[in-house]
């Protein structure tokens, strides 16, 4: 390289460039540098050290029993080769862990059990979903929580998907509700 | 082509695959070869994931008395999976779920069943891991860019392999006659160096960029939703296999060891290191070990109620396919085999870092060298005003 130097002296610019060039390299360590804090908030997120979730949504009575929901990530759904994917996290109430079968999270009312959407996965302390978000989902759409009880009982309440995750709503409004 | 002019075009292309991002590789060979080891040197720092006898007679305990022995000390944790380590001077790896909604990873005797201290916040060993493999740039569709940037360098080193042998003529001479001169300049020895370590490091060259290669098509496919596994997908189980209770409590389960051992007589060579407990009333409890062969592992997937094997996922079951692409992982990382494996993993990671090194210093020392060639020929040029080409003297290697 170089063959078509000569001995004109280089201009300050380019034997700054000949000097440095094999450097600049160097500051891809920028990188792992920005992502240093995110990193490390995703850690303790997933440890459970910041809370349940980035966004808590509250209590939500259910029948007899009650649970604590949050958004894993107070962002809009994510895409997934099944569709977009919003994360949601849950507690049970502390009187009703031993009670409780299953718990299932929905968009629209379930038209049974069969139906009530996605199961949480996990421990009554700290336990995942990822909600699957349809193609027509209106703004005015609610989730809605099924409960299961170990003696069969079955009990059902529901949230405005504004409550749950406003991050959603934002992204439906933005992507324009399909009728 | 002549043959002189084509060994310094292979030259200049052996310098140009590495030199432009001598730092970017360097950092990932250093932080590979850390990852290596990562969990020895937490074993050195951290004395609670030490697994110590309390006595030279001492058992380990089963998967059941460890369960029993973490519910007795800490009553409302639930667990919700354990590893044995491969190497037995390791504590338990146990996953337990705390009320407070903590999800966290503790050390446990594998002998006492002791608690012995909660993993840190910061976890040296999966921080490495992330820096090495993706750059920690975050996973949030697919794979993250800096997967794709960390295993894009499994190219030029595949290449700089190749090009290395192509311009260091009878390399394997270098085996039967090694040479390391030290009373030469640093020019020379670092020269020396590189080519010493570099045909001793070929197969493991050949392994860590075959292998990071595939890190790269693994995402590629993986982004593109084509998948090339034989595991099965698990059906939850059955609403009617799972019973009901009339006193609303959870139905029993059957104990963990009782499981196992229903498992591994139904599969034999099936080994149980370590298992993860159902997730939901409708998940199975997951069990899986290394086989016959130490690179992949067998799992089986058991309903929790009655013990029926729900799938299991065998290397009989995997196709000659797998066998290579499941290889993969660990013949990059080297956790396949002990700490032996690892530790030379681990010093052929620290001589890739330091040809990575050698070869900045032989070029820049070679381009000083060229450059004050250069300054004496503009010397002499400037009392001769003749138009001079200069700094033409780079591959001087490439005719040795």
């Amino acid at each position: 390289m170089n063959k078509a130097m000569t001995v004109q002296p280089p201009s300050p610019l380019r034997a700054f460039w000949l000097k440095w060039r094999f450097h600049i390299n160097i500051l891809l360590l920028l990188v792992p540098l920005g992502f240093m804090p995110k990193y490390f908030a995703d850690a303790a997120l997933f440890r459970g050290d910041s809370g349940l979730g980035e966004r808590e949504v509250g209590e939500v009575q259910v029948g007899p029993w009650s649970l604590k929901l949050a958004e894993l990530r107070n962002e809009p759904p994510r895409p997934d080769p099944a569709g977009p994917m919003k994360s949601f996290n849950a507690a049970l109430c502390a009187t009703c862990i031993d009670q409780v079968k299953a718990t299932y999270l929905r968009i629209g009312k379930p038209r049974s059990l069969r139906a009530a959407g996605v199961i949480f996965f996990g421990t009554p302390y700290r336990m995942g979903a990822m909600l699957p978000i349809p193609e027509r989902t209106p703004l005015d759409a609610d989730v809605w929580i099924t409960m299961e009880g170990w003696d069969g009982a079955i009990h059902q309440a529901y949230i405005p998907l504004s409550q749950a995750s406003p991050a959603t709503i934002d992204w439906l409004k933005k992507r324009g509700v399909k009728p | 082509m002549s043959k002189k002019s084509r060994s310094k075009l292979w030259f200049l292309v052996h310098s140009w695959l590495a030199l432009p991002i001598w730092f970017f590789v360097l950092i990932v060979c250093v932080t590979g070869t850390l990852a290596v080891v990562s969990q020895e040197i937490v074993w050195l720092a951290n004395p609670d994931i030490r697994a110590s006898k309390p006595s030279d007679d001492a058992e380990p305990l089963t998967y059941d008395q460890v369960i029993g022995a973490i519910k007795r000390a800490e009553p409302q944790v639930i667990v919700e999976s354990l590893s044995r380590p491969d190497e037995s001077h390791f504590a338990l790896s146990a996953n337990l779920s705390y009320p407070d909604g903590r999800s966290l990873e503790v050390y446990v005797n594998p002998y006492t069943g002791v608690i012995q201290g909660i993993s840190p916040a910061f976890n040296f060993q999966a921080f490495t891991r992330a820096l090495h493999g993706w750059w920690l740039v975050p996973f949030t569709n697919g794979y993250s860019w800096g997967w794709y940037l960390v295993s894009l360098l499994g190219l030029p080193l595949l290449a700089s392999l190749v090009t290395g042998l192509v311009v260091y003529k009878r390399f394997w001479k270098g085996f039967f006659k090694p040479t390391l001169r030290f009373n030469h300049g640093a020019r020379i020895f670092w020269g020396d160096f590189h080519r010493l370590s570099g045909i001793w490091s070929i197969w493991f060259i050949a392994v860590i960029s075959i292998t990071g290669t595939w890190f790269l098509i693994e995402a590629t496919l993986s982004d593109n939703q084509i998948t090339l596994s034989s595991e099965p997908i698990v059906p939850a189980i059955a609403r009617d296999k799972v019973p009901m209770s009339a006193t609303g409590v959870p139905a029993p389960m059957i104990p963990l060891d009782e499981a196992i051992s229903i498992a591994t007589q139904r599969i034999p060579g099936l080994e149980a290191s370590f298992v993860s407990l159902p997730s939901n009333a409708y998940s199975h409890l997951r069990i899986g070990g290394r086989g016959w062969y130490p690179l992949m592992f067998q799992t089986a997937e058991i309903n929790p109620y009655n013990g029926e094997i729900a799938v299991s996922h065998l290397l009989s079951d995997r196709s000659a396919l797998e066998f290579v692409t499941e290889s993969m992982r660990p013949l990059h990382t080297g956790d396949f085999g002990g700490l032996w494996i690892k530790l030379i993993w681990a010093f052929f990671g620290l001589v890739l870092s330091m040809m990575v090194l050698s070869g900045l210093l032989i070029w820049t020392k070679r381009t000083a060298l060229a450059t004050l060639n250069a300054l004496k020929r503009e010397a002499k040029a400037s009392r001769q005003p003749a138009k001079t080409q200069v700094l033409q003297a780079e591959t001087t290697e490439g005719n040795q």
